[in-house]
């Protein structure tokens, strides 16, 4: 099992990220689950915490929505489906009205005639089939990798990568949500089946500073717009790098790392936030600024730094 | 077309400029001047800087009036000069006009009544300083300036040399928005205390083009002037400069003139105390001057909402630039041609009872060259232009701080937010000074 799950690991990897299959798989996941209670979860009809399971069961459920979005990451849990268990887990929904912009990844148990392999268990549902069946044996724990990179999306069930779609080939996925929050479908087959979740833990790769700064190469319009808003969630951790990628010739990175480093800075600016920390970006500012080699990064940072040090 | 000589000391004799420039044989066959019924006392003598795109306009409206003699074409780009030397040429065939690639050689000339400036944004209030501070009056672009306490220099330089300027917001002289104003002044829609204003659409998708070695027929420091030295790109230079914050403020900055105008002609604003944006930067190009941009400006006892959508009020949504007049007793709403009350469920165009107050405008340039003359102000002055353009900038920095701001306007600055009031100006690169 765990060298399966390395497989996959390694796979998202090398799309992905440069730190996971470092040390220990399960390095940087969180859980989104404690075991207890439906914590950091919107309320919803038809789910409830047994035996530290996530347990949904009747005709008539709603879907669990986490409180957080999420842009990129990879979603790990064990998700065991009764004989016609019908459930499956929305990715990037949008708060309101979660319909337009999300997708579906499927769990579905093999009874019905109508799975096929874009409806089955690991499908990204009604848009992209599984290229291999996953096992889909009911009364069973299996777990569910979904990676979400971008425009990347690969969905792997017991360490075996069955999806691999990239979004802007999948005409119905083009215009997706880039972010949002993360859904468990409640059971919508019958009152008495049911699906039980565990394990349910993620891996947020935009609190990755490489991971995000690498998004700055992209000239899609939606991956820019999550790029530089992660950038500017991350805050001074980024800027080192965003001054880099203003220095370098690329013509699409700049402009993005630009703006980036105005709204950082202008987060700080406020008058309300700490004046430690307010001081710390002025100086991690003035730093980058002796170590620019460009003037025209030599005088946007000391510009940038000068609305930091404004009414001292 | 050949390259024009880098020259800074002295114009570039006319013979000898049409001589590089290749411009077309119908300048050097007429060499007599036009000969007009104004006597020559009686013609201002015009110097146009930045005479490409506006500038041109600048050219045939000032070269189609009797009383006007254009002395100088100057710009930064040797390209531009040629075309604008053949543009004045086609409306005067044989003026003697030279060309300068440098304002300042053109302001040294004591023959020069009053000049035009149609550069970017960024170099606007420079020149008019700089031209107020030489004894010469300025028809000056929109939209005024690129910061919002050039203005304050530029007014203060005005007043000390009594000089005399117009804002080139030239919608200000139509009937439509004279008419507007006398029927809002009415009282007959009652008290006015709510005026949306809006203007569609926002900075385009420009792509990711590359930094280049600047064309040699461009003098690309003295377009950067007092801005920030940065690598040539031909996106953020002629023509689409106006859709970076280095230099201008995107479609609200460069519209704000136009449709702002007959609001604070109307109303006079003033007071204003809060200023709270909301929009996004584009995300399909290099471009970060609003995508869109909405604003809410609270003044005394008057609420102006700017939007970058229309409002959706009735007779809205097909003007794609607008304001809306929202008083106690009726409606109105304008465009630059065009305009409807809304009174008792009637939709009227005009309301005879309301008598004609206003002196119309013999033509903004025109309305322009008699201040230069009279010495009384026209109507599109500075201390006017300032007050109605200052709001656009205070909108423009909380769009880009992502926060409403409070606003003391007797002390012209923000309520305890210093690193807004940092935005309210910007250092200018050595060796530019405003001073």
């Amino acid at each position: 099992m765990k060298t399966k799950i390395c497989l996959s690991i390694l796979l998202a990897s090398a799309l992905a990220t440069s730190a996971v299959a470092q040390g220990n798989p399960e390095d940087g996941f969180e859980p989104l689950f404690n075991g207890r209670d439906l914590a950091g979860w919107e309320e919803a009809e038809g789910f409830l915490v047994e035996d530290g399971t996530i347990l949904t069961r009747g005709a008539k459920a709603g879907d669990l929505y986490t409180q957080a979005e999420y842009g990129n990451y990879i979603l790990r849990f064990d998700y065991m489906l009764s004989e016609m268990g019908n459930s499956g887990v929305f990715v990037r929904a949008e708060e309101g009205e979660p319909l337009e912009g999300r997708f579906e990844v499927q769990l579905l148990a093999p009874w019905t005639p109508y799975r096929d392999d874009l409806h089955c268990t690991g499908s990204l549902y009604g848009h992209v089939a599984v290229t291999s069946r996953p096992d889909e044996s009911t009364d069973a724990w299996h777990s569910m990798e979904i990676v979400l990179d971008r425009d990347t999306v690969i969905v792997s069930v017991d360490g075996k990568a069955v999806t691999w779609a990239q979004t802007e080939h999948v005409e119905s996925l083009r215009e997706k949500n880039l972010k949002g929050r993360i859904g468990l479908q409640g059971n919508h087959s019958d009152p008495n089946q049911w699906v039980r979740f565990k394990n349910v833990r993620l891996k947020n790769l935009d609190s990755d500073v490489g991971y995000v700064l690498r998004g700055f190469g992209r000239s899609e319009p939606q991956i820019r717009r999550t790029t530089r808003d992660a950038a500017v969630d991350l805050g001074s951790a980024v800027i080192p790098g965003l001054c880099r990628i203003m220095a370098s010739p690329d013509p699409v990175g700049p402009a993005a790392a630009r703006e980036a480093l105005f709204a950082i800075a202008a987060q700080a600016s406020a008058p309300d936030y700490p004046s430690d920390s307010r001081d710390a970006m002025r100086e991690m500012l003035a730093g980058e600024r002796d170590r620019a080699e460009s003037g025209e990064v030599k005088g946007y940072l000391e510009w940038l730094r000068g609305m930091l040090t404004a009414g001292d | 077309m050949s390259r024009i000589g880098r020259t800074r000391s002295g114009p570039l004799g006319r013979r000898e400029f049409v001589r590089q420039a290749a411009v077309g044989a119908a300048g050097l066959t007429l060499l007599s001047r036009r000969a007009g019924a104004t006597p020559p006392s009686d013609k201002i003598v015009v110097a146009h800087i930045g005479v490409n795109g506006m500038g041109r306009n600048h050219i045939r409206w000032f070269a189609g009036l009797e009383d006007v003699e254009v002395a100088a074409l100057c710009d930064v780009d040797g390209g531009h000069l040629g075309k604008a030397m053949e543009t004045l040429y086609d409306i005067r065939p044989g003026s003697r006009t030279e060309a300068y690639l440098d304002f300042r050689r053109v302001l040294d000339r004591k023959d020069i009544d009053a000049i035009t400036c149609a550069t970017p944004d960024h170099w606007h209030a420079l020149v008019a300083v700089m031209a107020f501070q030489s004894g010469k009056d300025v028809y000056g672009e929109k939209p005024l300036t690129y910061s919002a306490r050039e203005g304050r220099a530029m007014l203060d330089t005005l007043e000390r040399h009594d000089r005399i300027f117009q804002l080139g917001n030239q919608i200000h002289a139509s009937d439509n928005y004279h008419r507007v104003v006398e029927l809002v002044r009415s009282g007959v829609l009652g008290e006015v205390r709510k005026v949306h204003l809006w203007k569609t659409g926002g900075s385009p998708d420009l792509g990711f083009p590359a930094n280049e070695a600047p064309p040699g027929a461009l003098d690309f420091d003295m377009w950067l002037g007092p801005s920030r030295e940065v690598e040539y790109n031909p996106a953020r230079c002629h023509f689409s400069y106006r859709y970076f914050l280095e230099y201008s403020g995107g479609k609200y900055q460069d519209f704000w003139c136009h449709i702002a105008d007959v609001a604070f002609w109307a109303l006079q604003p003033k007071g204003l105390r809060r200023v709270s944006a909301r929009g996004e930067s584009p995300i399909d190009g290099i471009a970060d001057a609003p995508a869109w941009i909405d604003v809410d400006f609270a003044f005394d006892g008057l609420d102006i909402h700017w939007t970058t959508e229309p409002p959706d009020l009735p007779g809205a949504a097909e003007r794609g630039i607008g304001a809306y007049f929202i008083g106690t007793k009726g409606t109105l709403v304008c465009d630059y041609g065009t305009r409807e009350i809304r009174l008792d469920g009637e939709v009227l165009e005009d309301l005879p009872e309301v008598p004609e107050t206003i002196p119309r405008s013999p033509g903004h340039q025109q309305n322009f060259v008699d201040s230069v003359k009279s010495r009384i102000h026209p109507e599109s002055n500075l201390a006017y232009a300032r007050e109605m353009t200052l709001p656009m900038h205070l909108g423009l920095i909380s769009w880009r701080l992502k926060r409403p701001l409070e606003w003391d306007a007797e002390k012209e600055r923000f309520v305890n937010d210093p690193a807004a009031d940092y935005l309210l100006s910007r250092d200018y690169r050595a060796p530019w000074t405003l001073s």
